[in-house]
């Protein structure tokens, strides 16, 4: 009898121990957004034909600093709205748990564009280098991997949908029809829109339901 | 058995709102009050009234600061705080390793 109560005990002080190194701040708006800017970009590099793999680094190179900025921007919103400090435990667990995966990406990201059409044979557009978007995608499904085990449990289940995704499009290549403007620029959309977008809408529901209860 | 262990379990702690604050502390160097309060749906007077009992019995440090001119009460445990809680874990394995059958 005793031996239960205690164990319980023991239970829910690790439950609530677990709860502290949390990240609880409201991740839906971030997602909407990320999910906007993710679905407007690739809808305008799509009709600028941004195309040569140089530019189509930078242009999502810029992308990413409008998405972490804006990103960054809401959190510290966030955070003074609900006078709590920005740079709280669970954000560094977060961002620690983020970068490696996410320095990776920038290093290949660094390496194509010092090398892109350096190599004999190799055409200068994005045919050459179609796997760089799957690249970004997988790793990205890595960093948010890592980054679930101090966020809520969804997150991970997030993190598994590029991570498969991205792997997924590896084996299946790349169809006959698509073009590597559209290939590449649908693959950004598609996940790094559509899927947080997807995510974001979700969040915004199930948060608001958690919050009522 | 031996009732030793559960009449050594800490009456400050063993209350289960402020074991709760406690749990929350001990694995953060610091939360703030609205995260406290958040994480578990205390009220304001609720909280307030363990955080003082807490603090009365040495085991909390609270800090009141401005952010952006915003009041911020922020909390953490103490060592001796550390120390109890350590203390009040180790007795309750106690009781279940004596009452766990061989």
């Amino acid at each position: 009898m005793e031996s239960n109560w205690a164990a319980e005990h023991l239970q829910v002080i690790r439950t609530l121990m677990e709860r502290s190194a949390l990240y609880r701040r409201a991740l839906a708006p971030i997602m909407i957004f990320n999910g906007v800017v993710g679905l407007a970009a690739a809808a305008l590099g799509w009709t600028l034909e941004v195309g040569s793999p140089r530019v189509f680094v930078l242009f999502w190179a810029g992308v990413s600093v409008v998405a972490i900025a804006g990103s960054f921007l809401l959190v510290r919103r966030q955070a003074l709205k609900e006078s709590e400090p920005f740079w709280s435990p669970p954000t560094r667990r977060v961002t620690q748990a983020l970068l490696p995966a996410l320095v990776a990406g920038l290093m290949i990201s660094v390496v194509v564009l010092v090398r892109a059409g350096l190599v004999a044979g190799q055409p200068d557009n994005l045919a050459g280098v179609l796997w760089l978007p799957l690249i970004w995608v997988v790793l990205y499904g890595c960093a948010f991997h890592a980054a679930g085990f101090f966020m809520p449990r969804g997150m991970r289940m997030f993190g598994w949908g590029f991570i498969i995704g991205g792997c997924g499009l590896f084996a299946v290549g790349v169809p006959a029809w698509a073009s590597p403007l559209d290939y590449a620029h649908g693959i950004m959309g598609g996940f790094f829109g559509g899927l947080h977008l997807a995510y974001g809408v979700y969040l915004y529901f199930t948060e608001h339901r958690r919050n009522a209860t | 058995m031996n009732p030793e262990p559960f009449l050594q379990l800490d009456r400050v702690i063993h209350e289960k709102g402020r074991l709760a604050i406690l749990s929350m502390l001990a694995a953060s160097p610091e939360l703030s009050f609205t995260e406290l309060r958040d994480a578990l749906t205390m009220t304001d007077g609720n909280l307030t009234t363990h955080i003082r009992t807490l603090q009365q019995a040495g085991y909390l440090s609270v800090t009141k600061s401005f952010r952006n001119n915003r009041p911020l009460t922020t909390c953490s445990l103490t060592p001796p705080g550390r120390k109890a809680f350590a203390n009040y874990i180790n007795l309750l394995e106690q009781i279940i390793r004596q009452t766990k059958p061989e």
